[in-house]
C-alpha cells in the first residue's frame, strides 16, 4: 500500500497532536484475542521483557537467549510480558445527507466526520490501541500501517454507506464510535444501537450538524428539498415555523440521548462551525471516563 | 399617423395594447415569484410539521411596477413614436423626386440628402411608389441627359439615391421635365406628388419647369435661403503682377463677407484675400498681389467654405508660370561658368521663372513667355521667321548684344544697329566707362533705381532714327540707348545693347540686371503662341464638391484652341486637360452666366425650405430602455431567489479591468524597448533582417553566428550572438552591419521602416544586401523594389583597390556560397561616413557559406566547392566586419608605396 499522505490525514494528525495519546483502559483482562496494549502481569506475547527461564525440552530453539545463556552453564529462554490491546471500531456516515454544508466557509458534514474519525484513530493508534473501520470487513490492527489503511478507506468516497451502521458480529467488549448526523427516525437508530449494545459493546455517538440545520435561518417562501429522496416541501413563511422546528430538533436529540443512556452509551453534538479539537477533546474525556467507570 | 405636438406615432393602433396593462398587473400579482430553493438534510423534521403555513405570496410592489413599465415601453415602441416627424405626403399616386444635382447643389448637399431621406421615409410609411429624375445631364450613349428612374419601391429608391452626388456642370431643366413626362405617360400614371429639390438658381426656365411639373402632379418646391445659394468664382485676370478675381452671387441683398483662398500644388494655402459684396452689389472683387515666386506655385483658387465646382478656379500656365527660354551659342556646361553667357541670366531668372534651355527650334516647340537670346550669333532664316511669327502672336524676345551680334547684324532687332561695337574704355580709347542714366517715366522700366557704379565698357550702337527715342527704354549716361524695344504684333522684341555676362559691362553683376529681367517677364503676356488643334486628354477633373480627382470615364479630350469655348458638361468635366508638363484648365465658371435667384412662382407651387428639424425616431431608444429594464428584472428575480452570488472582489475586478488592461502592454513594450537596446549595445552584434521566411532567417542567423565564431577566433573583434531585426519595429542604430537577404516574399517597406533604414545608412551604418541567387538575377527585382523605397546612393562595381578588399585580408574576389557575382558599393568619396559605403550589394549568398551548426561544421555546400572557397568566404565576411568597424584607415595604405619611396629618397 502506498503512503497516503493526504491533506485530510495530515489535518487529522494535526488535530490529534494536541491531545495526549489516548489510553483506553482495558476493562477486561480476559484472554481475548485483540485487546489494547496493557501489561497483563503474566507471561505471554508482548514486547516488554518479563523473565528468563531455563530451557525446557519442547521450547523452540529460536527462543533461546544466547547472550544470557553464554554467561552461565544453563540455557535460558527469554520470556516477555503478555500485552493485549483494546480494539475500537469506528464508523462514520457517508450518505448524501452528510454531503452538505450551509456556508462556503464551512466544510461539509461528511468531511468533518472524516476528520474527527481519523484524528480519533490517530490518538488511539498512538496509545497502542487497535482500530478498525466498521463495515469494512478488516480486522482491527495497530501501528502506523493501520493508520495508513484506515486513511485510505476513509478517503475512498466511492462507497456510499447507509445512514446507519450495519449490525456486525463484533467481538465483545470492543468499543464503537459513530459519527453521523443521526437524522434518521429514532426507532431506526435505536435498532442499530441496541443491536451492538446487546453484544456487550460500549459506544459513543457523535452527531455532526451544520449550523443552519439548527437555526433554520430562512425567510419567506422557501422550497425545501431533501438529499435522500425524503420528498420536498414548500414552506410559505419559514420564519413562522422556526420555533416549532427547533423544538422538534431538540426533542429528536433528547430521544437519542435517552436511548444511548439506557444502553450505557454516550451522545455528543458537534457543529461544523466549531473547531474539531473541541469535539475531539470531549470524546477523549468521555472515553477515558467511561473506561475508568 | 397620430400627432401630439412634436411627438407622433407611426403605428398608433399599437397603443391600444396599453389597455391590457391592468390585466398584466392582475396577472403579475396572481403569479407569486418562484420560491427560493434550498437543499436541507433535516427535511424529515420539516415534513413532520404541518404544511398549514402555505399561503399565497405576492410579488413585491416595486417588481410589479418595474414589469409594468417594461411592458408599457414595449407597447410604446411598437407604436413607433417619432419626434418632429415630417408632415405626411399629400394627395395620392407616386412620389416624384425632381432633383437638381447640377453644380449649385453641391454647396448644401447634405441638406438635400436629409430631405430626400425624410421624403423616402414618408413614402415608405404611406406605401407610395417613388420615381426620381435628376436634372444634371449624364453621359450616356443615347445622348447626354438624365433619365427618370422608377417607379419603384422607396427602399429601392433609397438604395439608388444613396450614391447620388452633385455634378460639376449645370443642370438642364427642360430636358429633364420632358423626359419625366414621357416616363409618366409610359408608366400610365395619372397623378403624382412632385417634390422639386431645387438648387435655388434660375436658368431662365424656372416658371416653365414649374408649369410642366404642375401638369404631372402637385408640386412642392424646396429651396435654400438666398444666402445659402452657391456663388461663382470667375477665372482671374492678370492685372500687372496681381491677379484680379471676381465673385458673383445670385441675390443682391445685404452685405456679405467672404474670402478667396489661393492654394499651391500640395494643398498649402498661399494666400487669403477677403471679398465683400456691398449691399445691392452682385459682384465682389478681390485682388491677389502675390510675389512672383509664390504666384508661380499657385494651382487653384477657391471661395472659402464653399464646396462647389464653380467656387473653384484651376490655374494653369496662362496665369501661372512664365517659362523663359534661354538661347546661347555656348553650351550650358561651359568650361568657365562665370564667363558663360547664360550663367547670370540663369541666376537672375531662376527664382521667379521656369527656365528652359535649348535652340530656338526646340524652345518654340513648347509654350514660352519670354525667349532670351544671349548673343547666339546669326539666326538662320527659318529660325528668324519662326521667331517673328511667335513674337507677333504675343511672345517676347529679349536679345543681348555681344561680339557675334556686333559682327553680323540680322533683321530681328528693334532698331537698326551700326556694324561693329563701341569701346568706351581701353588702351586706345579716350573715354571713360559710361554709367546708367536715370530712366524716363514713360519707359516701362521706370522704377529701376540706377546706381552709379555700373560701368559699361562696350556696347552696340543704334543707327539714329526718328523713332529711336520712343523705342529706347533705358540709356547710358552719354545718352546712347542701353535698352531698346519694339512692339511687333502682340509681342515685344527687346535688345539690350550690352552683354549678358561681364565681358562688356558690370550690368550682369548688379541688381539692376535682375530688376530689369523681372520687368521684362512681367511685361510678357505669359504663354505666347497657340497650340493649334491638338486634342488635350482629360488629366484631372473636379467633382461636384470642387475636389480634384481622376477624370470620369465619359470625359473626352478637348481641342486645345477651343478650350475657351468648350461648354462644361458630362463629356467635358471641369479640370485639367493635357499633360503634366503643359496642362490647361477648363473651369466651370468661365462659361456660366451670372447666377439668378429663383423668381417667385405661381401659387400652385408649395414652397418649402430644406428642413432643419430632423425627424428623430424614438423606437430604438424605447427598445433599449426596455432591454435595460428586462436585465434589471432578471437580476432582481435571481436576487429574490438567492440564485445570484456576486462576490465583491469579482465586481471590483470587472470594474477595474478596462482601466488596468491598456497599461500592461504599453509597459511591457517599453521594457522590451529598453531590454532590446541593452541587449544590442552591450556587445557588438551583427544583425540580419527578418524576412518572414523562417528558412532564410535560420540561415542568416546561423551564418552570422558562424562568421562571429571565425571573427572571434582570428581577430581582436568580439562579436556577440547575431540579432534578427525588423526595420518596421526595431531601432537599428546599434548595429555596425545589417545583413539583408532578398526573398520573393519581401513586402513593400512602410514609410517608418524606410525612414529608419535611410537614417541608419545616413548615420554611418552599412547594409549588406544579398540577392542569394549567385548572379542568377532571380531576386534582382526584389532588390530593385526595396531600393525604390530607400534613399540609395549611386553604386559602382567594387573597384580593384577598394578598402573592402584589403581591410583585413587581401582579397581579389568575394565568394560566398557562389562565386563570381559582382559586388556593388557606394562610389568612394560620395559621402562622408569615413568613406565607408553605406550599402554593399551582392548575390553570393554569403550567409549560407558562413552558416555552421553547433559543432562548428558547415551546413551548406559551397558552389563550385572546396575548402578554399569557404575559407575565402569567411575572409570576405571578416573583411566586411573590419571594414564597417574600422572605416577607411586601411585606405591610407594605398599610398604606402609612395610614402616609403619618399622616405627612401
Amino acid at each position: 500500500m502506498s503512503e497516503p499522505s493526504t491533506p485530510l490525514r495530515l489535518r487529522a494528525e494535526a488535530a490529534a497532536a494536541e491531545l495526549p495519546p489516548l489510553l483506553v483502559a482495558a476493562e477486561r483482562v480476559a484472554s481475548m484475542v485483540s485487546q489494547g496494549v496493557h501489561g497483563r502481569r503474566r507471561v505471554g506475547q508482548g514486547e516488554t521483557f518479563w523473565q528468563f527461564r531455563r530451557y525446557q525440552p519442547g521450547d523452540s530453539s529460536q527462543r533461546i537467549d544466547w547472550r544470557q545463556s553464554a554467561k552461565s552453564v544453563p540455557v535460558y529462554v527469554r520470556e516477555t510480558e503478555w500485552e493485549a490491546a483494546q480494539s475500537v471500531w469506528l464508523w462514520r456516515d457517508t450518505s448524501p445527507s452528510m454531503h452538505f454544508t450551509g456556508g462556503r466557509d464551512r466544510p461539509e458534514k461528511a468531511e468533518r466526520a472524516d476528520l474527527l474519525l481519523l484524528a480519533l484513530a490517530s490518538l488511539l493508534v498512538r496509545g497502542g490501541e487497535h482500530v478498525a473501520l466498521l463495515g469494512s470487513g478488516l480486522p482491527p490492527s495497530g501501528g502506523r500501517g493501520a493508520m495508513n489503511r484506515l486513511a485510505a478507506l476513509v478517503e475512498d468516497r466511492s462507497a456510499s454507506t447507509p445512514s446507519l451502521p450495519p449490525v456486525e458480529p463484533l467481538p465483545r467488549y470492543a468499543r464503537v464510535v459513530m459519527f453521523s448526523d443521526f437524522l434518521s427516525p429514532p426507532e431506526d437508530i435505536r435498532r442499530a444501537v441496541e443491536g451492538l449494545a446487546g453484544r456487550g459493546l460500549r459506544g459513543h455517538l457523535v452527531q455532526v450538524m451544520d449550523p443552519i440545520e439548527e437555526a433554520l435561518p430562512f425567510d419567506g417562501r422557501v422550497h425545501f428539498q431533501g438529499l435522500e429522496q425524503e420528498g420536498d416541501i414548500i414552506i410559505g413563511r419559514v420564519e413562522a415555523i422556526r420555533p416549532e422546528y427547533q423544538a422538534l430538533l431538540a426533542a429528536h436529540r433528547e430521544a437519542l440521548k435517552e436511548m444511548t443512556r439506557a444502553v450505557g452509551w454516550t451522545f455528543a453534538v458537534h457543529r461544523t462551525d466549531q473547531p474539531p479539537q473541541a469535539a475531539l477533546l470531549a470524546l477523549f474525556v468521555t472515553m477515558s471516563m467511561s473506561a475508568r467507570a | 399617423m397620430l400627432s401630439l405636438g412634436a411627438l407622433s406615432f407611426a403605428a398608433p393602433w399599437a397603443l391600444a395594447a396599453l389597455a391590457t396593462l391592468p390585466v398584466i398587473w392582475w396577472l403579475l400579482r396572481l403569479t407569486p415569484p418562484a420560491p427560493q430553493r434550498v437543499l436541507f438534510p433535516p427535511i424529515r423534521l420539516l415534513l413532520n410539521l404541518a404544511s398549514r403555513q402555505e399561503s399565497t405570496v405576492k410579488s413585491p410592489l416595486w417588481l410589479l411596477i418595474l414589469r409594468l413599465v417594461l411592458a408599457g415601453l414595449v407597447i410604446l415602441a411598437a407604436a413607433h413614436p417619432l419626434f418632429n416627424a415630417a408632415t405626411a405626403l399629400r394627395g395620392g399616386g407616386p412620389l416624384v423626386l425632381f432633383i437638381d444635382d447640377g453644380w449649385a447643389a453641391g454647396r448644401e448637399w447634405a441638406s438635400r440628402e436629409t430631405t430626400i431621406g425624410s421624403l423616402l421615409d414618408q413614402a415608405e410609411r404611406q406605401d407610395r411608389q417613388v420615381l426620381f429624375v435628376t436634372t444634371a445631364p449624364l453621359a450616356s450613349e443615347a445622348g447626354d441627359a438624365a433619365r427618370p428612374v422608377g417607379p419603384m419601391s422607396p427602399a429601392e429608391a433609397r438604395l439608388q439615391l444613396r450614391g447620388l452626388q452633385p455634378k460639376p456642370w449645370p443642370g438642364d431643366h427642360a430636358t429633364a421635365v420632358a423626359r419625366l413626362q414621357e416616363a409618366f405617360q409610359l408608366a400610365d400614371l395619372s397623378t403624382a406628388q412632385v417634390a422639386w429639390l431645387s438648387d435655388g438658381l434660375d436658368d431662365g426656365t424656372a416658371q416653365a419647369t414649374a408649369d410642366a411639373l404642375g401638369r404631372v402632379g402637385s408640386v412642392t418646391l424646396y429651396s435654400d435661403a438666398p444666402t445659402a445659394v452657391a456663388h461663382v468664382l470667375r477665372p482671374p485676370v492678370a492685372d500687372g503682377a496681381a491677379l484680379r478675381i471676381s465673385v458673383t452671387r445670385a441675390s443682391g441683398e445685404g452685405i456679405e463677407n467672404g474670402a478667396v483662398l489661393a492654394y499651391g500644388e500640395d494643398g498649402t494655402v498661399l494666400g487669403r484675400q477677403g471679398a465683400t459684396f456691398a449691399a445691392g452689389e452682385r459682384t465682389a472683387q478681390a485682388r491677389f498681389l502675390l510675389p512672383a515666386e509664390v504666384r508661380n506655385r499657385l494651382t487653384r483658387l477657391q471661395i472659402e467654405n464653399e464646396e462647389t465646382a464653380a467656387a473653384v478656379v484651376l490655374i494653369d500656365e496662362r496665369w501661372r508660370r512664365r517659362p523663359v527660354g534661354l538661347v546661347s551659342a555656348q553650351g550650358t556646361l561651359a568650361e568657365q561658368p562665370l564667363l558663360g553667357d547664360l550663367f547670370y541670366l540663369e541666376r537672375a531668372l531662376a527664382p521667379f521663372t521656369e527656365i528652359r534651355k535649348g535652340s530656338v527650334d526646340t524652345l518654340l516647340e513648347r509654350q514660352l513667355a519670354v525667349i532670351v537670346l544671349a548673343d547666339p550669333g546669326v539666326l538662320a532664316d527659318a529660325e528668324r521667321k519662326r521667331m517673328e511669327t511667335w513674337i507677333a502672336k504675343g511672345g517676347m524676345a529679349v536679345r543681348f548684344a555681344g561680339p557675334r551680334l556686333a559682327q553680323d547684324v540680322d533683321g530681328l532687332l528693334p532698331v537698326r544697329l551700326r556694324p561693329g561695337d563701341r569701346i568706351l574704355e581701353g588702351a586706345l580709347a579716350w573715354g571713360r566707362p559710361a554709367t546708367l542714366a536715370a530712366i524716363d517715366e514713360t519707359s516701362p522700366l521706370h522704377g529701376i533705381r540706377s546706381t552709379g557704379n555700373i560701368r559699361f565698357r562696350r556696347q552696340v550702337l543704334a543707327e539714329p532714327s526718328i523713332d529711336l527715342a520712343a523705342k529706347t527704354w533705358a540709356r547710358l549716361s552719354d545718352g546712347t540707348p542701353l535698352v531698346t524695344a519694339e512692339r511687333r504684333g502682340e509681342g515685344w522684341l527687346i535688345l539690350v545693347h550690352t552683354t549678358a555676362n561681364t565681358e562688356w559691362s558690370d550690368l550682369a553683376l548688379s541688381g539692376v540686371f535682375v530688376e530689369m529681367l523681372r520687368k521684362f517677364v512681367n511685361l510678357s503676356q505669359g504663354i505666347g503662341g497657340t497650340e493649334g488643334s491638338v486634342p488635350l486628354p482629360p488629366m484631372q477633373s473636379l467633382d461636384g464638391f470642387g475636389r480634384i480627382g481622376a477624370p470620369p470615364a465619359a470625359a473626352l479630350p478637348v481641342i486645345a484652341n477651343e478650350l475657351e469655348r468648350t461648354p462644361v458638361g458630362p463629356r467635358h468635366p471641369p479640370g485639367y486637360y493635357g499633360e503634366q508638363e503643359a496642362r490647361r484648365a477648363l473651369n466651370l465658371s468661365q462659361g456660366l452666366a451670372d447666377p439668378q435667384l429663383l423668381p417667385p412662382l405661381d401659387s400652385t407651387v408649395t414652397a418649402e425650405s430644406y428642413g432643419t428639424a430632423h425627424e428623430t425616431d424614438a423606437r430604438p431608444w424605447l427598445l433599449l430602455a426596455a432591454l435595460i429594464l428586462a436585465v434589471v428584472d432578471l437580476i432582481a428575480s435571481l436576487g429574490l431567489r438567492r440564485l445570484l452570488y456576486v462576490s465583491r472582489p469579482a465586481v471590483l475586478a470587472l470594474l477595474l479591468l478596462p482601466f488596468a488592461a491598456p497599461d500592461a502592454p504599453a509597459q511591457s513594450q517599453a521594457q522590451t524597448g529598453d531590454a532590446f537596446a541593452m541587449m544590442a549595445s552591450l556587445t557588438t552584434r551583427l544583425a540580419y533582417v527578418l524576412t518572414g521566411d523562417s528558412q532564410v532567417d535560420d540561415v542568416s542567423q546561423q551564418g552570422l553566428r558562424g562568421l562571429g565564431v571565425i571573427v572571434n577566433r582570428r581577430t581582436a573583434a568580439e562579436m556577440g550572438e547575431p540579432v534578427g531585426i525588423s526595420p518596421e519595429r526595431d531601432e537599428l542604430s546599434f548595429f555596425p552591419l545589417i545583413y539583408w537577404p532578398m526573398t520573393d516574399g519581401q513586402q513593400k517597406l512602410s514609410a517608418v521602416a524606410a525612414d529608419r533604414i535611410n537614417a541608419y545608412m545616413r548615420n554611418g551604418g552599412t547594409v549588406l544586401f544579398d540577392t542569394r541567387d549567385g548572379d542568377g538575377g532571380e531576386h534582382s527585382d526584389v532588390l530593385r523594389r526595396v531600393g525604390e523605397d530607400l534613399d540609395l546612393p549611386p553604386l559602382v562595381a567594387l573597384p580593384e583597390d577598394h578598402v573592402l578588399g584589403r581591410a583585413y585580408y587581401l582579397l581579389r574576389d568575394f565568394p560566398g556560397r557562389y562565386t563570381g557575382g559582382p559586388v556593388w558599393v557606394e562610389r568612394t568619396g560620395e559621402r562622408i561616413n569615413d568613406g565607408v559605403s553605406s550599402v554593399i550589394v551582392g548575390s553570393s549568398d554569403w550567409a549560407a557559406a558562413w552558416a555552421m551548426n553547433d559543432a562548428q561544421q558547415p551546413l551548406f555546400a559551397v558552389v563550385p566547392g572546396g575548402e578554399r572557397q569557404r575559407e575565402f568566404a569567411y575572409r570576405v565576411g571578416i573583411n566586411m566586419i573590419m571594414y564597417t568597424l574600422t572605416g577607411n584607415y586601411k585606405a591610407d595604405q594605398v599610398h604606402l608605396p609612395a610614402i616609403i619611396n619618399r622616405l627612401g629618397e
